[in-house]
C-alpha cells in the first residue's frame, strides 16, 4: 500500500510541474495555487509513507523502469530514506503554503508559472534522489535536482548579481555532479554493480578514490568550506521559497548521499572519519565567522547554513571515527545527532529563510542596516523569526539545542576512552564546536536586533506592513515543529526505539514555565504594579534618533577585530601633515578592504588556470580548413602506425 | 520523581534565593575595605532589591515585547539552572537535571535574552553592552567547554549531581588536578559574572560597562529581577567551585541536622570565596577590551594543559 501512496505523491508532484507549464500563457493565480496544492497534497502522502517506515515499518522497494539488465530506475524506501523523505515533505509543504502568496507578489508575469512548476519539479527530483535504490537512479535524479534548482536560482535573470550567482552555482553544481559520477564509476570498476551494496572491507586504492571523489561531490553540494562559494551567491539571488528549499532540503540531500554511501557501500577507515570531522569543524567555525560579517540578511543565513552543515558533518565524522575504533554506542549517538540536526536545521533554516523573505518583501531591501523597528510593524513575522533564531542559536528548550547536545555528549563521553592523539583532536574539535555555537548566538542576536528591534533606520522599514496570512501560516507550522521537536526530543527518540542520554526537555520546559509562573505570582502580590511608557534616560540627549542606534556593523565590530586575521581585513590609513612633528593634519586617505580569501586565493586562480588552459587548447581550433585536414591526416597516419605495430 | 527530589527542588531554590544577594554584597564589602572605605552593609543587596520592587517600571516607547519578557525569562532560566547545582543537598538526578551542558546553555539562554533587551530600546549604551557581552561570551566559550570536559573526564560523568556526590564521597582531600581545574573555573567565574578585569560591575562608564550597559534600560521590579538573576548566577558558579574543590559537609542524604550543617558550611565556604573574589578584583585593573582575547587564550591553554596532563598521566 505504501508503494501506491508513494506513487500518488510522485504523480501529484509531477502534475504540480506540468499544470503551470501547460497553462503557461495564462498568468493567473489559480494555476499557481493549483500547483502548490499538488505539492502540499503530495507532501501529506509522503508523510503517510515515511512516518510508519521511520517508526520501524518494513522498507518498500520497486523497480520503475529497466531498459537493460545493468541500468534500472528502481526505488527503495528504508528507514534512512524515510527520514529524509519526511524532511522533504514537512519543509516543502510549508514552503508551498508560503509560496501561494509570495509568488503572487513577484514581478515577471507568467514567468511565475515556470517558477511555480519548477519548484514542484525540484521537490520531485529531491524525493526521487532519496528514494533511489541504485547509484544510476541516484545520479540521474541528482542531475535533475541540480538542473531544476538552477532554473529556480535564475528566476530574476535580468539582475546582474543573479547572473553572477547563476554562473557560480552552475559551475559548482556541475563540478559536484562530475565528482559524484566519477565516484560512482570508480565504485562500479571495483564492484561491477550499480547497487548500494558493500564494496568490500580492505579499502583498495580504487575504493579510496571513489570515496574521496564522492566526498568532494557531496561537500560541494552541501557547501563545505572550501567548496562553499556558491551558497552565499545563490541564496540571496533566488526567491525566498527557493532559498528555503535549497538551504533547508537540498543541502540535506548531500548529507543523505554521504550517509547512504558510508553506511551501505563503504566500510570506512579511521582516517576517513578524521577527514570528515576536520572539514566539518572548519566549515562550522568559519561559516559562522563569515555569517557574523554578512549584512545581507539572506547571505547571512546562507553562511549560517554552511556552519550547520559543518556541524552535521562533524557528527558524521564522529560516527565514522567511533565505528572504526569500535565504540558502537557513541557512534550511534553521533549519527543520531547528525541526522537529528539535519531535520532540525531543515526546519529552522527554512523558517528563517521564509520569514526573512517576508521581511525583504515588506522592506524591499536585504541590507539589515536599512531595517530596524520591525517588531512593532510585523509582530507575527518577528515572533516567527525569533523562534528560528532561538532554535538556531541552540538554546534550550528548542530543537537546535537538542541535536547539538547529542554531538556534545558523544564528544564528552569519548574523551575518556579514545587514544591520546585522537583525544587531542577531539578536544580541539570540541573547542571549535563550542566557539561555533556561541558565535551563532551572537550572530542571531545581531540579526534579530538589527532587523526587528529599536527604531527603523530607513523609510521603507518605517512603512513596512505585516505580510498576508499564507506567508505566516507556512513558517508558523515550521516554528511549531521547532518547539515541538525541542520539547519532545527525548520522548521522540524513545518512541523511535533509541535510548539516548538526552535530558528530558519536556521536564526542563515545564520547570522553566513553573519558575516563571511562580515568580509572576510572587511579583503580583509583593511588587508595585505601576507601569509607564515614556522616554528612558538617553544619557542627556533630548530625543533619540535612529542614527544613534547600534548598527549591525557596530554590533559585530569587536568580533571583527578579534577575528581580523581570518577576515584578512586590510586597513590602510595614510596621512600627510603640514609640520615635521606630525601634528597638523593636511590630508589623508583611509580604506578598509575586505578580502574574499577563498575567492581570491582558490577560486580565481583555478578559474584563471582553466581559462589559460582553454586558450591553449583553443589554438588548435583556428577555423582554417587546411589545419583540420592536417589533423585528419596526422590521425590517419597515427592509426595506421598503431595498427601496424600492435 | 521521588519525594526526596521534590523536596530538593524546594530546598535548593529557597537556598539560592536566600544566599544569592549576600555574596554580591560581601564582595562589595571586601572591595570597600581594601579601598579604605567602610562600605555598604552586607545586607545592602537585599534592601536594594526590596526597594526596586516597590518602584514603578518605565518602558521606553521604542521597546518591544522582548523588553517585557526578558526579566522573567532571565530569572526563570537562572532558577532552573540553580536546580542543576545542589547547594546543600545532593539527591539522585532525575530527567537530565544536572546535565553540565544543559546548565551552560541555560546560562546562554538568559544571556541571549539580555543581549536582545539591550538592543531593544535603541540606546547606544545598551547596544554597546550587548555587543561586548556576546563577543566576550563567544570567545570564552571554548575555555568553558574544555574546563567542563575536563570535569566530565575527571569525574567520569556528565552530571553535576554525580560530580558532587563523587567529590563528597572521596573525602576532603583535593587532588592537584582538581586545584588546577579550580583555577580555570575561577577565571570562568570572573568572566561570566562580569567582574574586573573583564568588566566593572560598579560603574556606568561607557568605557567599562558590559553587563551594566545591557540592563541600563531596566527599571523597577524588572531591574530587581535582573539584579537577582545576576546574583544567582554568581552564587551558582561559586557553589560549583566550592562544592567540587571543598565538598566536605555536603549532604547526600536527607536529614534536618545534615541540611543545617551543610547550609552553614556552604555560607562559610561561599563567604571565603567571595572574599577571595573581592581581593582579586581589588588587586587588578580593568583590562582593555581588545586585550581580553589574549587573557582568554591563556586560560584556554591552561585548561587544555590540564586535560593533556590528565590524558598522558
Amino acid at each position: 500500500m505504501y508503494t501506491e501512496l508513494f506513487l500518488i505523491a510522485v504523480a501529484l508532484l509531477a502534475s504540480g510541474f506540468f499544470i503551470p507549464l501547460v497553462f503557461y500563457s495564462r498568468d493567473s493565480r489559480i494555476v499557481r495555487t493549483l500547483a502548490s496544492s499538488c505539492t502540499i497534497l503530495a507532501a501529506v502522502f509522503l508523510g503517510m509513507v515515511s512516518v510508519p517506515i521511520l517508526l520501524g515499518g518494513n522498507a518498500i522497494a520497486f523497480t520503475a523502469y529497466q531498459p537493460i539488465i545493468l541500468f534500472s530506475l528502481s526505488f527503495v524506501i528504508d528507514r534512512l530514506a524515510a527520514f529524509f523523505l519526511l524532511i522533504i515533505a514537512v519543509v516543502s509543504a510549508c514552503v508551498a503554503v508560503y509560496a501561494t502568496e509570495y509568488y503572487e507578489h513577484l514581478g515577471g508575469g507568467s514567468r511565475r508559472n515556470l517558477l511555480s512548476g519548477g519548484t514542484s519539479l525540484f521537490i520531485l527530483a529531491m524525493v526521487l534522489v532519496v528514494a533511489s535504490a541504485n547509484t544510476i537512479s541516484f545520479f540521474f535524479f541528482w542531475e535533475l535536482m541540480a538542473a531544476s534548482s538552477f532554473i529556480l536560482v535564475m528566476y530574476e535573470y535580468d539582475q546582474p548579481e543573479t547572473r553572477k550567482a547563476g554562473i557560480f552555482y552552475f559551475v559548482m553544481t556541475q563540478l559536484s555532479t562530475m565528482f559524484i559520477l566519477f565516484g560512482i564509476i570508480a565504485l562500479y570498476a571495483r564492484t561491477g554493480s550499480f547497487a548500494f551494496s558493500a564494496a568490500g572491507s580492505p579499502a583498495t586504492p580504487l575504493i579510496i578514490v571513489s570515496f574521496l571523489s564522492l566526498f568532494v561531490g557531496f561537500s560541494i553540494k552541501g557547501g563545505i568550506i572550501p567548496f562553499h562559494k556558491w551558497l552565499p551567491y545563490a541564496h540571496p539571488a533566488s526567491p525566498a521559497p527557493v532559498s528555503a528549499l535549497m538551504s533547508g532540503v537540498m543541502l540535506k540531500i548531500a548529507v543523505y548521499g554521504l550517509v547512504r554511501f558510508l553506511l551501505d557501500v563503504f566500510s570506512p577507515d579511521l582516517w576517513w572519519g578524521i577527514l570528515i570531522l576536520m572539514f566539518g569543524s572548519l566549515s562550522a567555525v568559519l561559516g559562522v565567522i563569515y555569517a557574523l560579517k554578512e549584512h545581507d540578511i539572506k547571505g547571512m543565513l546562507a553562511y549560517s547554513s554552511i556552519e550547520n552543515i559543518g556541524i552535521i558533518f562533524m557528527g558524521i565524522g564522529l560516527f565514522v571515527i567511533f565505528n572504526a575504533i569500535n565504540l558502537p554506542l557513541l557512534a550511534t549517538i553521533s549519527l543520531l545527532g547528525a541526522l537529528f540536526h539535519s531535520l532540525n536545521h531543515a526546519l529552522f533554516k527554512s523558517l528563517l529563510f521564509l520569514s526573512a523573505g517576508s521581511v525583504v518583501h515588506a522592506t524591499h531591501t536585504r541590507d539589515i542596516e536599512h531595517m530596524g523597528g520591525l517588531a512593532h510593524r510585523m509582530p507575527w513575522t518577528s515572533a516567527l523569526f525569533f523562534t528560528g533564531a532561538v532554535a538556531i542559536a541552540a538554546l534550550p528548550p528548542l530543537n537546535g539545542f537538542a541535536s547539538e547536545i547529542l554531538i556534545f555528549i558523544s564528544i564528552f563521553s569519548s574523551i575518556a576512552v579514545v587514544d591520546p592523539l585522537l583525544k587531542v583532536l577531539l578536544l580541539v574539535c570540541l573547542a571549535l564546536f563550542a566557539l561555533t555555537s556561541a558565535l551563532s548566538a551572537a550572530c542571531f542576536v545581531k540579526a534579530f536586533g538589527s532587523v526587528f528591534l529599536a527604531l527603523p533606520r530607513s523609510p521603507e522599514s518605517a512603512g513596512a506592513q505585516e505580510v498576508p496570512p499564507a506567508m505566516l501560516i507556512g513558517p508558523g507550522i515550521l516554528a511549531i515543529a521547532c518547539i515541538f521537536l525541542g520539547l519532545g526530543a527525548y520522548q521522540l527518540f524513545l518512541f523511535a526505539g533509541f535510548s539516548v542520554p538526552l535530558p528530558d526537555m519536556l521536564f526542563i520546559g515545564f520547570l522553566l514555565l513553573l519558575m516563571a509562573a511562580l515568580i509572576s505570582i510572587l511579583l503580583y502580590f509583593t511588587a508595585s504594579r505601576a507601569e509607564r511608557t515614556s522616554e528612558t534616560w538617553g544619557c542627556g540627549t533630548h530625543f533619540q534618533e535612529a542614527s544613534a542606534e547600534y548598527t549591525g556593523h557596530g554590533f559585530s565590530e569587536p568580533l571583527d577585530i578579534i577575528f581580523s586575521s581570518i577576515y584578512r581585513t586590510r586597513i590602510r590609513n595614510e596621512r600627510v601633515f603640514f609640520d615635521k612633528k606630525n601634528c597638523i593634519f593636511r590630508e589623508g586617505t583611509a580604506e578598509i578592504r575586505l578580502m574574499k580569501v577563498f575567492e581570491e586565493y582558490l577560486y580565481l586562480p583555478l578559474a584563471q588556470f582553466t581559462v589559460r588552459f582553454a586558450t591553449l587548447v583553443s589554438r588548435f581550433q583556428n577555423g582554417c580548413l587546411d589545419t583540420y585536414l592536417l589533423y585528419v591526416f596526422v590521425t590517419v597516419i597515427a592509426v595506421i602506425l598503431f595498427l601496424g605495430w600492435f | 520523581m521521588s519525594y526526596d527530589f521534590i523536596l530538593y527542588l524546594v530546598i535548593n531554590t529557597v537556598a539560592v534565593l536566600a544566599t544569592a544577594p549576600l555574596f554580591v554584597s560581601l564582595i562589595k564589602k571586601v572591595k570597600a575595605w581594601t579601598q579604605g572605605r567602610c562600605g555598604p552593609s552586607v545586607f545592602q543587596t537585599y534592601y536594594t532589591i526590596a526597594k526596586l520592587l516597590k518602584k514603578e517600571v518605565i518602558y521606553s516607547s521604542r521597546s518591544s515585547r522582548i523588553m517585557r519578557v526578558t526579566p522573567l525569562v532571565n530569572i526563570a532560566a537562572m532558577l532552573v539552572a540553580a536546580l542543576f547545582v545542589p547547594l546543600v543537598f545532593v539527591p539522585e538526578p532525575v530527567g537530565g537535571i544536572g546535565n553540565i551542558i544543559l546548565f551552560l546553555y541555560l546560562l546562554a539562554l538568559a544571556k541571549f535574552f539580555m543581549a536582545l533587551a539591550g538592543l531593544d530600546a535603541g540606546s547606544s549604551f545598551g547596544g554597546m553592552g550587548s555587543s561586548r557581552e556576546m563577543s566576550i561570551s563567544a570567545i570564552i566559550e571554548p575555555t568553558t567547554i574544555i574546563v567542563f570536559a575536563a570535569l566530565a573526564f575527571v569525574f567520569k560523568t556528565l552530571n553535576i549531581f554525580d560530580m558532587f556526590a563523587r567529590s563528597a564521597a572521596s573525602g576532603t582531600i583535593t587532588t592537584p588536578i582538581l586545584i588546577l581545574i579550580g583555577i580555570s573555573l575561577f577565571i570562568i567565574l570572573i568572566v561570566e559574572t562580569s567582574r574586573i578585569p573583564v568588566d566593572n560591575p560598579e560603574t556606568h562608564l561607557e568605557l567599562t560597562m558590559i553587563h551594566e550597559g545591557m540592563i541600563l534600560e531596566q527599571s523597577g521590579r524588572n531591574l530587581a529581577l535582573m539584579e537577582l538573576s545576576a546574583a544567582i548566577k554568581l552564587t551558582l558558579l561559586v557553589a560549583l567551585l566550592v562544592n567540587l574543590i571543598l565538598p566536605f559537609g555536603l549532604a547526600t542524604s536527607l536529614s534536618f541536622a545534615g541540611l543545617v550543617v551543610a547550609a552553614v558550611l556552604f555560607v562559610v565556604k561561599g563567604t571565603v570565596l567571595s572574599g577571595i573574589i573581592g581581593l582579586f578584583e581589588s588587586s587588578m585593573a580593568k583590562m582593555r577590551f581588545f586585550q581580553l582575547p589574549s587573557l582568554f587564550a591563556m586560560a584556554f591553554f591552561f585548561s587544555t594543559l590540564i586535560i593533556i596532563i590528565e590524558v598522558f598521566a
